[in-house]
Formats: C-alpha cells, sequence, structure tokens
C-alpha cells in the first residue's frame, strides 16, 4: 500500500461509520415503534406519538390490544409508539410537560379526564365534530361525557371504565358468618355486618392497606356518596360540601378501621386482595382491578367463590376511574391523531381494550359479549346506573392542587383517625 | 504536527523577551508556562461542566424560586420577588395561585430531628463499632463486612425491608417486643413513633459507614498513646474518653457531614414505605413537601423556594466543615 492510499482509506472509514451511526439511530426509532411491525416508510412528521406508562401486565396487553386492532383498520399510519419506563404516571406527565414546554406536544399520552386535565391547561385542542361526533355523543353516557370535557369544549376520548364503588367478598367466609351481601343498604350496614363477621368467624372483616392514603381516600369518597347522595357528594366535589357530611363519612370509616387487618399499615393493596382470596377476610373495598387479581387465580370464581355487590348506600350511581386520550394542539401529526382518537370512541375499540383490561367500555352501545361475566355485569349496571359521578382518589372530580391537599389530609387522618379535624382539611382543600 | 498552543506560547514569549531588562524576567517566563495554564486541559473541562451543570443549576434554582413559575409555560424573569419565601414562612394565598398554601414549618421541624437524631446516633453507633471491631478480635473482617452491608443496599430495598420489620402482628421488632412482654405496637402510622420508626431504620443502614471512618481514625492512631495511656494507670474508658475519642475530632466531622447530606436524602425512603409523597405531617420533610409542591401541583417556582432552603440547610452544615479545612490547610 503506497502512503497516498491512506487518507482516502480513512474517509472511507469515517463515511461507513457515519453512515452505520444515522443507520443505528434510525434502527431505534424503528425499535420504539413496539408492536409496528414493517417499520419502513417512516415519513418524518406524520408518524403518531403516543406516549403511555402501560408498560407492563393487563395495561400493557390492552394497549398492545388496541394498537393491533386501530392498525388493521388504518394501516397507513405509523406509530412512534413511546411508553414511559418506570410506569408511574407521575412519571409520564413530567415527560409530556418537558415535551410540551420544549413546544414539541406528543400525537397523544395516557391521562385520567376531568379535573386532572387541569394540569396543562391551554394544550389541547377543541376535537369536537372530528372525533367527538353525534354517534359519540349518542353513545357516551352523561357522566363520561362530562369528563370528556375541558372548559366545555371535548378535548379527550375516554377509554375504559373502572368502578370505584364495589365492595366485592369471599363467599364461603360469608357463609359462614350467615351474612347476605345483598342486604346491606348503607354503609353502616357493613359495619355491623363486619362485626358479625368478626364474632362468628376468624377471618379479618374487612381488607385493607393503610400504608398509603389512596384506599382510604376511595372508601371515604364511597361512603360520602352512600350518605350524604348525590347531591352531597356533587356538592363536595364542587367545594361547596357540608362539613357534618364529609365528618360523618370519616366517622364511618373510622367505626370500618376496627375491622381492618391489625397489620393494615405494613400492607399493599396486594397483599390485602390476597386475604380475600385466600379466605382469610370477608370484604374488601376497591376499584374493580381488583377482580383481575381473582380472574387470574386458579379455583377462585366469580359467583361460586367471590362475589360483588354495589358499595351499599351506592346502588344507582357508577362511580367513575377512566383513563383517555387527549387531543394536543400543535399537534405533530393531526389526521393520524384524529383517526387513533375516534378509534379509541368506537365500541370495538374499547371492547379490545378492555377485554384485557378488566374495566368496561364506556360507550353503552358496546356488545360486550367478548367480555367476562363479571365485566358483563358491572356494564350492565352501567348501563343501568341513574348517575355516574366522577371520582376523587382518581383525579376525575378535583384539579390536582386539590387532589394533593386531599391526599395530604388523609395522609394525617391515617395518623391520628381524627374525624373533625380531617374534615375541616378536606373543605378547606378547595380554598 | 505542531501544537497551535506551542506556536503561540513562543510568540507570546518573544514579547517577552522585547521588554527584557535583567535576569530576573526570565523566571516570571510566559504566562502559558504557569502551571495552572499547562495543565488546563485536565481541570478546565470538568470545571466547567460541575460550573455549569452543579452551581449554574443551583444559581439558576435561586433565581427561579423568585419567579411566579407555575403550571405550563415558562418563567418569567422580569418580576422577581420573595414572595415565594414569605409565603413558606407564613402560609396564605400566593399571587400565583387560588389555593391556600400552608407554610413549611412542620416539615422544615421534622427534617432537622431526623436530620440530628439520625446523625448523632448513628456516629455514637458507629464509634461504639468500631472500637469493639478495633480489639483484634477474630474474623474482624466478617464483622466489618456485616455492618457495612446494610449501606449497599437502596433506600428502595430498605424501606420495604422495614415495612415488613414494623408490621404489627409477624414483623421482627413486634416480636421482640412481644418476647419481653411489650406491645404489639402500631409503628408505621403512629404518629409518635413515624419520625422515629425512620430515623432507626436510616440509623441500621447508616451505622455501618460511621463505623468504618472511625475505624480508620483509630487506626491512625499511634499504639504509643495506648500504651502510654495504659502505663499511667488509665481505665479502658478513661483511655478512650480522654486520650483517644480527641483525636477522631476529623473522624467525626467527616462522617457527621455525609451523614447529615444522607439524612437530607432521606426522601427515596419515605416515598418507598409510604408509597408516595405523603407520608403524614409527623413523617413529613422539606423532600417531600418540595416534590409535591413542583410535581404534583406543578407549583414550580414555589418547590425552588423549598429546595434552596434545603440547600441552606444542607450548607450550614457543610460550610463550617470546609472552612475549618480549609483554616488548617488541609483544603
Amino acid at each position: 500500500m503506497s502512503e497516498h492510499d491512506t487518507p482516502v482509506s480513512r474517509r472511507t472509514v469515517l463515511t461507513t461509520t457515519s453512515a452505520a451511526a444515522i443507520a443505528g439511530l434510525a434502527g431505534c426509532s424503528g425499535g420504539g415503534s413496539g408492536g409496528g411491525g414493517d417499520g419502513g416508510g417512516n415519513d418524518g412528521g406524520s408518524e403518531l406519538e403516543l406516549l403511555h406508562a402501560w408498560s407492563s401486565g393487563d395495561g400493557n396487553a390492552a394497549i398492545e390490544a388496541l394498537i393491533e386492532g386501530f392498525q388493521e383498520e388504518y394501516p397507513d399510519v405509523e406509530f412512534a409508539e413511546e411508553p414511559v419506563d418506570g410506569a408511574a404516571r407521575s412519571n409520564l406527565d413530567q415527560v409530556v410537560l418537558n415535551k410540551l414546554q420544549a413546544n414539541d406536544p406528543p400525537s397523544t399520552f395516557q391521562t385520567w379526564p376531568g379535573n386532572t386535565l387541569d394540569k396543562f391547561e391551554g394544550a389541547y385542542e377543541d376535537i369536537e365534530g372530528d372525533v367527538w361526533n353525534e354517534d359519540l355523543k349518542e353513545n357516551y353516557l352523561a357522566g363520561p361525557q362530562e369528563q370528556a370535557q375541558y372548559d366545555g369544549s371535548y378535548v379527550t376520548v375516554p377509554l375504559n371504565i373502572h368502578r370505584i364503588n364495589n365492595l366485592f367478598y369471599n363467599t364461603a367466609v360469608l357463609e359462614e358468618a350467615g351474612v347476605d351481601p345483598e342486604s346491606l343498604s348503607s354503609p353502616s350496614d357493613v359495619v355491623d355486618a363486619c362485626e358479625t363477621i368478626a364474632t362468628e368467624t376468624d377471618a379479618i372483616p374487612f381488607a385493607q392497606q393503610t400504608s398509603g392514603s389512596w384506599s382510604t381516600v376511595q372508601l371515604w369518597e364511597t361512603t360520602l356518596l352512600g350518605q350524604a347522595g348525590i347531591d352531597g357528594y356533587e356538592a363536595f366535589i364542587n367545594g361547596e360540601g357540608d362539613t357534618g357530611a364529609v365528618e360523618s363519612a370519616l366517622q364511618s370509616v373510622v367505626d370500618l378501621s376496627e375491622y381492618y387487618p391489625s397489620d393494615s399499615s405494613s400492607i399493599s393493596f396486594t397483599e390485602a386482595n390476597t386475604m380475600v382470596m385466600e379466605g382469610n377476610a370477608a370484604f374488601i373495598h376497591q376499584g374493580d382491578w381488583a377482580a383481575g387479581a381473582y380472574s387470574n387465580a386458579d379455583e377462585f370464581n366469580y359467583g361460586d367463590d367471590w362475589g360483588q355487590v354495589t358499595y351499599p348506600g351506592t346502588s344507582g350511581s357508577y362511580l367513575l376511574n377512566m383513563d383517555s386520550f387527549p387531543y394536543l394542539a400543535n399537534n405533530p401529526s393531526p389526521e393520524a391523531t384524529k383517526q387513533f382518537l375516534s378509534y379509541c370512541g368506537s365500541a370495538e375499540g374499547q371492547v379490545l381494550f378492555n377485554a384485557e383490561k378488566g374495566s368496561i367500555p364506556p360507550r353503552s352501545d358496546a356488545d360486550v359479549s367478548s367480555l367476562n361475566t363479571f365485566q358483563q355485569d358491572q356494564f350492565e349496571d352501567f348501563n343501568a346506573a341513574d348517575n355516574q359521578p366522577p371520582s376523587v382518589q382518581h383525579g376525575l372530580a378535583v384539579s390536582p392542587g386539590v387532589s394533593t391537599n386531599i391526599s395530604s389530609a388523609f395522609s394525617g387522618f391515617l395518623e391520628d383517625y381524627d374525624a373533625a379535624a380531617t374534615a375541616e382539611a378536606l373543605i378547606n382543600a378547595f380554598n | 504536527m505542531r501544537n497551535p498552543l506551542t506556536i503561540l506560547r513562543q510568540r507570546l514569549a518573544a514579547h517577552r523577551e522585547v521588554r527584557a531588562d535583567g535576569g530576573t524576567a526570565t523566571e516570571a517566563g510566559s504566562i502559558l508556562d504557569r502551571d495552572s495554564v499547562r495543565s488546563a486541559p485536565f481541570w478546565l473541562p470538568p470545571f466547567l461542566l460541575i460550573g455549569l451543570f452543579i452551581y449554574g443549576a443551583i444559581i439558576w434554582n435561586i433565581v427561579l424560586s423568585l419567579t411566579d413559575f407555575q403550571g405550563l409555560g415558562s418563567p418569567d424573569y422580569s418580576a422577581l420577588d420573595i414572595e415565594n419565601y414569605v409565603i413558606a414562612f407564613t402560609g396564605g394565598t400566593p399571587s400565583w395561585s387560588s389555593l391556600t398554601v400552608d407554610p413549611v414549618w412542620n416539615a422544615a421541624w421534622n427534617t432537622v430531628v431526623l436530620m440530628v437524631s439520625f446523625s448523632v446516633v448513628c456516629l455514637a453507633v458507629g464509634l461504639v463499632m468500631a472500637i469493639l471491631v478495633d480489639q483484634e478480635i477474630r474474623f474482624e473482617n466478617t464483622f466489618r463486612t456485616i455492618y457495612l452491608l446494610p449501606m449497599s443496599l437502596s433506600f428502595v430495598v430498605t424501606a420495604k425491608f422495614w415495612l415488613y420489620m414494623y408490621n404489627v402482628e409477624t414483623g421482627l421488632v413486634n416480636l421482640i417486643l412481644g418476647a419481653v412482654g411489650v406491645g404489639p405496637i402500631e409503628i408505621v402510622q403512629n404518629p409518635e413513633l413515624k419520625l422515629a420508626a425512620v430515623a432507626f431504620a436510616l440509623i441500621w443502614q447508616f451505622s455501618g459507614y460511621a463505623m468504618i471512618v472511625y475505624l480508620a481514625g483509630l487506626r491512625a492512631i499511634p499504639t504509643s498513646h495506648f500504651e502510654a495511656a495504659r502505663v499511667d494507670g488509665a481505665s479502658t474508658i478513661r483511655m478512650y474518653w480522654r486520650v483517644i475519642i480527641p483525636q477522631l475530632r476529623t473522624a467525626t466531622v467527616s462522617a457527621l457531614v455525609v451523614l447529615t447530606v444522607f439524612s437530607l436524602k432521606a426522601f427515596d425512603f419515605l416515598f418507598s414505605m409510604y408509597g408516595g409523597y405523603q407520608p403524614g405531617p409527623s413523617a413529613d420533610i422539606l423532600a417531600t413537601r418540595m416534590v409535591r409542591e413542583a410535581y404534583a401541583n406543578g407549583n414550580w417556582a414555589y418547590g425552588s423556594a423549598i429546595a434552596v432552603l434545603l440547600f441552606i440547610m444542607a450548607l450550614t452544615i457543610v460550610a463550617p466543615y470546609i472552612y475549618t479545612q480549609y483554616q488548617r490547610g488541609e483544603l
């Protein structure tokens, strides 16, 4: 080799390296598309950038089913799907916030609808007509439809509904205690039933975790709905709550706390739920994700081994916890995003998603025959409900600042169970 | 290949020669001959990076805390005021929010209590362990490793572990209490024990570190000091109290600084133990409060103000240490 060759071969090396680097980068962005499949034909800006935190478990299966169904219907839309690692919602919000502040919004992202939308106030765009057409408006019930709006305009599409006002029970334990769950008609009946269970059996009457405050917020909001009715509940979430009603709901939770597992502060929701599955506890109050664990367990069947009733006192209400996909202004892929959101609003897409997620479709015309029996029963309840109030704990009913105040109030409540002081803090949470 | 620096230096040096009037000028030499300049390629990049990302970020954070930055958008640096600090100390409704904001006294007090109790007890336990391990016992290395191991675990692991340890029914702490006829007692959500329980768990985790630092200090003390004390007839306790421990001052201060900084970072521990940044009023520290304000409520400027308070607290611990080190010429 002559000396003359050296620069040429260096240049060749450089060119090859940079080509490889570019190919590598392209490969990375292609790899991010998850279930994308073909990978080719990246068309720059028109890719649908969908951010979500469902990176494992039933949530991941659900979003994959949804995307698969969408791609069958719209094969031309490319995904730059980037689930946010860590799977925590706050982490996802942080990523979205950074992108919004850099003026680089994603196409859409997973969020609770309702007042949670406050967090990115001004970043959404009205999709009435394009996505929220007559078909959607006709088939979403009033409650979920209201949660899809921010300041009176439709900005997001609710995809699923988890119900909060459930009381799950272990059939064998209740039979042993001689308690008929259907006969309970108010939150105080639950306390009485727990007393019976405590005297008649060795089981823990009411499985609950108290290391974090969220389960207790849920229980309290359900109790408030059961005692003060829909009017009292709505007054509270509008910041005009009655201190007496709030306190009496808290007192009811205090009464119930006598029947918690003695180590409730050291256990997690999963452990509390397992107590019910193993027959060590009778009741658990939770969102219907609790049932997801039951259907995964062998020999623990709906109807025979476990059952669910609407939380006593709240019949006629379907207390909502939803996930949704909003439309962001300055959208990187307007057409594709609207197609995707329309698919999220379709009965077909919702059934695919909810079959995996364990929740129910928000559309009242959905064909739920492919869902499990429990989901079908819940869906029937949903369609028969008089009202669908939003949940406090799950961000629908109150704005993020108020929600933080409420959680703080409950983290204090878990320390001293002081109903009067907590009631005052809850009312003040809105000021 | 000629180094451009070399060329430049030669040119500068040439200039010097022009005004050279005696023998002394050559000693000063070129400005580029100075050690600090010649070593610049080694210290300058890290200096700039640290300057930008640490001190630059601190200054930016201080400026941010003077704005009204909240929610989306970008901070407005044209109107700076100390409103956030007033709110932090007195509470009230700030101009950037419709909600009342509580003052930070409770969290600040908890932070101080945690910091002081954790650091002091940790040092005491570490010292005792170091003295015991220093008695030329068998399996000394094994003991040292065992005591130091908890420190290698992350806060997430130790928080979950202590959540189990404190369990009323099955936790080891309550089993031991039960064996001596006490309890069982609720610990995790007990307002009187919560913070103590957190401090205890942190002490368990970090006293091994204090031990290692003290052990190094003990080994540095010449054997003659021990022997002299013995010859003079000092008892063991008297010997350590009067002769040995006073010589461990440097070890104490350096361990103290590290431990204090760890206690300010107890956020991870509380976050894992209480499943979020709501540990409850009796265990709420400035770090949890800060994250709550910034990331849950989007009150960025107010969160920054709390961060500055936390920074000042850390500084009041570290600064005297650095200053005395500087005075003794150890820096």
